[in-house]
């Protein structure tokens, strides 16, 4: 199964990565026209500055999964083939009870349409949006190492 | 809230917390929404010059290594540089471009409120510009030089007049490297030009561009600027005042005068000690009217009128939010466009007067020095009339104010070192050549959150002079050390080292001398001169023990003054590093390979105590090279 | 072959047997529910009776799913008694059920407060169930446009957001000083106050119902000042209490809640107890306590069910903590909320923007988090709880907390959180 990695030391925070993730979730997938949608796409991908260096931050698709057992409207469930944690928006309710338990803070509010937005590692296309757009190749998108035992 | 570190000064911390409390927010708050910064600005590797991009380099070697036009990694940034130079030059060319209109308008009796102040300077002057002086009225003679200066920010070829100053030997090293400026608005331009796509494409030359457009300000805008000042508004002479956000009163009228340009600023100090508006104050429940400024309007006011700072350019809207002021007056550069909806939780009134610079949320009274004293008598009229207003359950003006001494300018040093009848430069040169003093450094420039705001200057220059470095100071740099108590003769005796201290008894001055504004720098510039033709310490400037720093950078502007001195022979250190590391050669040929030019180079260092050490071995390997005889006191 | 049996069919109880049937391909796996649904999101019918969620949408599990998974679900069938000696399960039909383990995981009931007469009156409901707000749903459209809401805790606003919601004009009657005051301070409670009163829900406070009026219909209420309020609708949201009667009955050590080990296992061996009716440590007090909360039912369920198919699982107790938003304010609460007075030893950190509605809150121990109230802003308040659980010392990022940018790049490696995200 694939998932994101970051090399934080080759992220330079220009935030690519974030504009690319908008876009790639947006109805019209143009910069311009994205940004006046009123169902505004927001990344699910945030980069943040820590002890000097920048790092990305986007859902794990965790094996522990807390966002799913704390799902009260049953909108998050647990893909079993991919391993992807999926969200039902017509399900969901908005009440933020993912956004209570993840300890990666990888779930961001949209508050304006009430809905949580995670990552969905772009499940439609080959490649997330933001691997294909950072400039610096920080973000790798692999094969998850084997746990470490 | 939270006990961020982010500046020594209690007040700024005091009204920081404040504005916290209130949900005001201020630069700091700004700041940290903007972070991480991007990595490429920062490294000063994206271009955005035209429509094939914008592009940017992968600094890390794996992605794109050119823009879509073919730039590498040392055009862009280069370009950028030069760009950066050109806009802050433009700025104290324009600053003197209104200075020398004030003149002609002075002279030819259509600003009735202003006249000439110094006409010995004039002459002076006017001499220097090859005009016939002897026996001319005064104000003939005004406008003349007026007319003859507005030919020089036309003009196509030649030299600018007042690189005249420089000694012979650093004349010889612009006219040979060709960086000899040829006019004052012809270098900005071409700058610009040359910037555009596919246009310079060596980083070498864009650079040397770079240096020839800033020679363009310090030895053309800039130095104009200032005497001109001088010359209207009176050459400064040393004065008490004092500094920091405890300098507003909560029984008077509070004005700021914010921004640049000395013209509107020294007309409202005037009408602010008008009896007819101090009775009005008087009439409206104010004890009196209490001007105090910000940023280098400020230090304009200042330096001829002993007009108190009521802070540096991070405490503009901590000013306002002290719910005291009762009026801000705007002109431009380094006014925060967040002012007028600060002004908007309070009573505060924002007057913006420059046709240059709109804010919106401002009061827009456009200013004619035609009308200069009836607007500036109005704008105070205003202040007045809106102190009833003030609530003063939301006052809260922090305590603190230290005292300073300003004023300073290079004819006084002489008049300082030597007295009214044999003022000289000898004992300056002397107590270099014999170790008291080790030598001189200019301190100058910004404030800017990413530091402990205002810490790295004062640690800096605690430190040199310590090491009996005597330090020269401008703008907010100035007023960072201000605070601190660092410009007032007692401050040698608490902090100088012995030799500096001992000149300092001798002369009776701050072992730190403030300038005055940034545009001032030029001052530095011709006190520089003024040492050389002493002698005894140097041919041209590159070989004088002096350097420059610029810890607090932020504008423009600071760029175009750190290349004015590199290209004058200086080294310059900046705190914060200039965007431009995504270019190895680049970085390469400002820190090093420029030195082979100029004798000046540009150098990175954002820690006080180290950025001291690479000034005191930049000033040692000068001494050195000079044979000048060790420290007195190591 | 073993016999699993589950009392109670919601958070708790489903986790349990999925649970026992992830570990346990074979075994008899029977639910006992008193209610007639397959199960349901409970925490929705609040949402359900607003009108934002239809009946499709609250169902948690169809019953395609009992089928698939060979779980036999036995609905309105009240569990009566349990026989420890004997492992046997009476019902209220006298049928009886035998049980190599057996879940109790019965949930709460909604208080209704004694010395208010009245309350059987017709139109004075709970809000607990399913049937609650279809029974409310299907009054509505006959009674007059008033309601009044008993209790400003979590059941009582969020019944008053409903019936807003659903155009009627609701008073919330509310004891104390504050709402929520079971989980939130006085400033966020009264950032929620202004909320719900801006959109024109009103709230009186520091007064209590006592009485309820009208024959055999409810006609109105009668406050303890005297005060009378006209209403042909009252929802009692006064609480609720774990439905322990079962658990007393075959005695087990009960506190508020049954008693559970770090096993999850009740003070008799092969009985377990999970959800709202389950007492466990709480760790952000250092005590037992009942978390009824769907996130904190759904893990002891499903680390009670592994246990009871003997795979020891540990469970490491919960976290009070609630996620609610009224109009656009959404606010989350963790752990110890307020500092009493007699707790010198407590440290405060918090930041209040009242111009754009944000107020976060920390509350440190030694260095460690132990409460949080996030309102406005509630992205990091998972990184707050990991903190929280993993009883991390932060003293160093004291400054750092609550700044906007504080994210968990912060806090890697310190927290137990196992999922790489950095090379």
């Amino acid at each position: 199964m694939k998932n994101l990695y970051y090399v934080f030391k080759k992220c330079v925070g220009c935030k690519t990565c974030e504009l690319s993730c908008a876009l790639a979730h947006s109805q019209s997938g143009e910069l311009s026209e994205a940004l006046k949608e009123i169902k505004l796409s927001l990344p699910r991908t945030t980069v943040f500055a820590a002890t000097g260096e920048n790092y990305p931050v986007s859902c794990r698709h965790c094996k522990e999964q807390k966002c799913v057992s704390a799902c009260m409207a049953k909108a998050l469930t647990r893909d079993a083939a991919t391993g992807m944690v999926l969200h039902d928006e017509n399900r969901c309710v908005g009440c933020w009870m993912c956004v209570m338990v993840c300890p990666y803070a990888a779930i961001r509010p949209n508050r304006k349409i009430k809905l949580p937005l995670r990552c969905d590692r772009c499940k439609d296309k080959d490649q997330p949006a933001c691997v294909k757009a950072c400039p610096t190749r920080a973000i790798l998108w692999e094969e998850e190492p084997e746990p470490k035992k | 809230m939270s006990k961020r570190i982010f500046t020594g000064d209690l007040a700024t911390k005091e009204m920081r917390a404040i504005a916290e409390d209130s949900s005001i927010q201020t630069i700091w708050d700004r700041k940290l929404k903007q972070e991480p910064h991007c990595g490429f600005g920062t490294l000063g590797i994206c271009c955005k010059n035209c429509n094939l991009g914008p592009c940017r380099i992968d600094p890390f070697g794996e992605g794109a290594q050119c823009g879509v036009c073919g730039a590498d990694a040392d055009v862009i940034a280069a370009r950028n540089l030069l760009r950066h130079i050109a806009a802050g030059s433009a700025c104290h060319n324009d600053h003197g471009r209104e200075i020398i209109k004030t003149l002609l308008l002075a002279s030819t009796g259509k600003a009735p409120g202003y006249k000439i102040n110094d006409a010995v300077k004039l002459e002076r002057f006017a001499k220097e510009y090859g005009l016939e002086t002897s026996g001319k009225d005064v104000n003939k003679l005004a406008e003349e030089l007026a007319e003859r200066l507005f030919k020089e920010y036309g003009q196509q070829s030649g030299e600018l007049m007042l690189t005249n100053r420089a000694p012979k030997k650093q004349i010889d090293i612009w006219r040979v490297n060709n960086l000899m400026p040829r006019g004052i608005d012809r270098e900005v331009t071409e700058a610009l030009a040359r910037t555009n796509i596919g246009v310079d494409n060596d980083y070498r030359s864009i650079m040397m561009q770079g240096m020839r457009t800033a020679l363009s300000d310090g030895w053309g805008g800039s130095m104009i600027a200032t005497d001109l000042s001088d010359i209207l508004f009176g050459s400064p002479e040393p004065l008490r005042a004092k500094a920091n956000l405890g300098v507003l009163k909560d029984d008077q009228v509070n004005i700021i005068v914010h921004g640049h340009v000395p013209i509107l600023s020294d007309a409202i100090a005037t009408a602010s000690v008008d009896p007819a508006l101090i009775q009005l104050a008087k009439d409206k429940g104010a004890s009196g009217i209490n001007l105090a400024g910000i940023c280098c309007t400020a230090l304009e006011v200042l330096s001829r009128k002993g007009v108190s700072v009521a802070g540096n350019f991070l405490q503009q809207e901590l000013a306002l939010i002290t719910g005291a002021v009762d009026l801000m007056i705007v002109d431009l550069q380094c006014v925060m466009p967040s002012l007028p909806s600060i002004a908007s939780c309070f009573h505060t009134k924002v007057v913006s007067t420059n046709p240059r610079a709109h804010f919106p949320g401002s009061v827009y009274i456009e200013f004619h020095e035609e009308k200069g004293m009836e607007i500036a008598r109005n704008i105070i009229t205003m202040a007045i009339e809106n102190f009833p207003k003030r609530d003063k359950s939301r006052v809260h003006i922090p305590k603190e104010s230290r005292d300073l001494v300003g004023g300073f300018t290079t004819e006084y040093i002489f008049k300082m070192l030597g007295g009214n009848y044999r003022s000289t430069f000898s004992p300056l040169n002397e107590a270099i050549i014999s170790g008291r003093i080790r030598g001189v450094a200019g301190v100058v420039g910004c404030d800017n959150p990413k530091l402990k705001s205002g810490e790295t200057h004062i640690t800096l220059v605690k430190e040199l002079i310590r090491k009996d470095v005597l330090v020269v100071q401008t703008g907010c740099a100035a007023t960072a050390c201000a605070k601190e108590g660092l410009l007032v003769p007692e401050a040698a005796f608490k902090y100088a080292g012995k030799g500096l201290q001992e000149i300092c008894a001798a002369v009776g001055c701050p072992p730190v001398l403030h300038l005055g504004p940034c545009v001032d720098n030029s001052r530095i510039l011709t006190a520089c001169c003024e040492m050389v033709k002493e002698g005894g310490i140097g041919k041209s400037l590159d070989e004088l023990p002096v350097a420059g720093a610029a810890p607090e950078w932020m504008s423009e502007k600071a760029i175009a003054i750190g290349w004015y001195f590199v290209a004058s022979g200086a080294m310059v250190v900046f705190g914060n590093p200039y965007p431009l590391h995504g270019s190895h050669n680049l970085t390469k040929f400002v820190t090093e390979e420029v030195e082979s030019v100029t004798g000046g180079k540009w150098a990175f260092e954002p820690d006080p105590i180290q950025m001291a050490k690479i000034i005191i071995e930049h000033i040692d390997k000068k001494r050195q090279a000079l044979k000048l005889k060790p420290m007195m006191y190591p | 072959m073993k016999q699993f049996v589950i009392i109670g069919n919601s958070a708790a109880g489903i986790a349990a047997a999925e649970s026992i049937r992830q570990n346990d391909k074979s075994s008899k796996i029977t639910i006992i529910s008193d209610e007639g649904y397959a199960a349901y999101c409970r925490c929705l019918i609040s949402y359900y009776l607003a009108g934002e969620v239809s009946e499709e949408n609250v169902v948690y599990r169809p019953e395609s799913f009992y089928k698939e998974n060979n779980i036999e679900l036995l609905l309105n069938k009240k569990a009566l008694s349990v026989d420890a000696d004997k492992n046997r399960v009476t019902l209220a039909d006298k049928s009886q059920i035998g049980y190599d383990a057996l879940l109790i995981a019965t949930g709460a009931s909604p208080k209704f407060p004694q010395g208010i007469k009245g309350l059987k009156n017709k139109g004075v409901f709970g809000l607990r169930s399913l049937k609650d707000a279809k029974d409310i749903s299907g009054l509505l459209p006959t009674v007059s446009d008033s309601a009044c809401v008993l209790g400003g805790g979590l059941v009582g606003l969020k019944a008053g957001y409903a019936l807003n919601k659903r155009g009627l004009k609701v008073k919330v009657i509310v004891k104390s000083s504050q709402v929520l005051s079971q989980m939130l301070d006085a400033c966020a409670a009264g950032l929620i106050q202004s909320k719900l009163e801006e959109n024109g829900i009103e709230i009186v406070m520091g007064a209590d119902a006592a009485q309820i009026l009208g024959d055999n219909q409810v006609k109105g209420i009668k406050l303890d000042s005297g005060k009378e309020i006209a209403c042909s609708l009252v929802i009692v949201g006064k609480g609720v209490s774990p439905n322990i009667d079962i658990g007393k009955e075959a005695k087990l050590k009960c506190a508020e809640g049954i008693l559970t080990d770090n096993h999850l296992q009740s003070s008799v061996s092969g009985i377990y107890a999970a959800g709202d009716v389950c007492e466990n440590i709480d760790v952000s007090i250092g005590k037992t306590a009942v978390n009824a909360l769907w996130p904190v039912a759904v893990e002891q369920g499903r680390i009670a069910g592994a246990n009871m198919t003997g795979k020891a699982c540990l469970y490491d107790g919960s976290v009070g903590m609630n996620s609610i938003e009224f109009f656009g304010l959404p606010v989350i609460s963790l752990g110890v909320y307020e500092i009493k007075n007699d707790a010198a030893s407590l440290e405060k950190l918090e930041m209040f923007d009242e111009k754009r509605g944000i107020y976060k809150k920390l509350i440190l121990k030694e260095g460690v988090i132990i409460g949080a109230i996030m309102a406005g802003d509630i992205r990091n308040s998972g990184l707050f709880l990991s903190l929280i659980r993993g009883k991390v010392n932060v003293a160093v990022l004291k400054d750092k907390l609550l700044l906007e940018n504080f994210s968990y790049p912060h806090i890697a490696g310190m927290t137990k959180e196992k999922e790489q995200m950095y090379v």
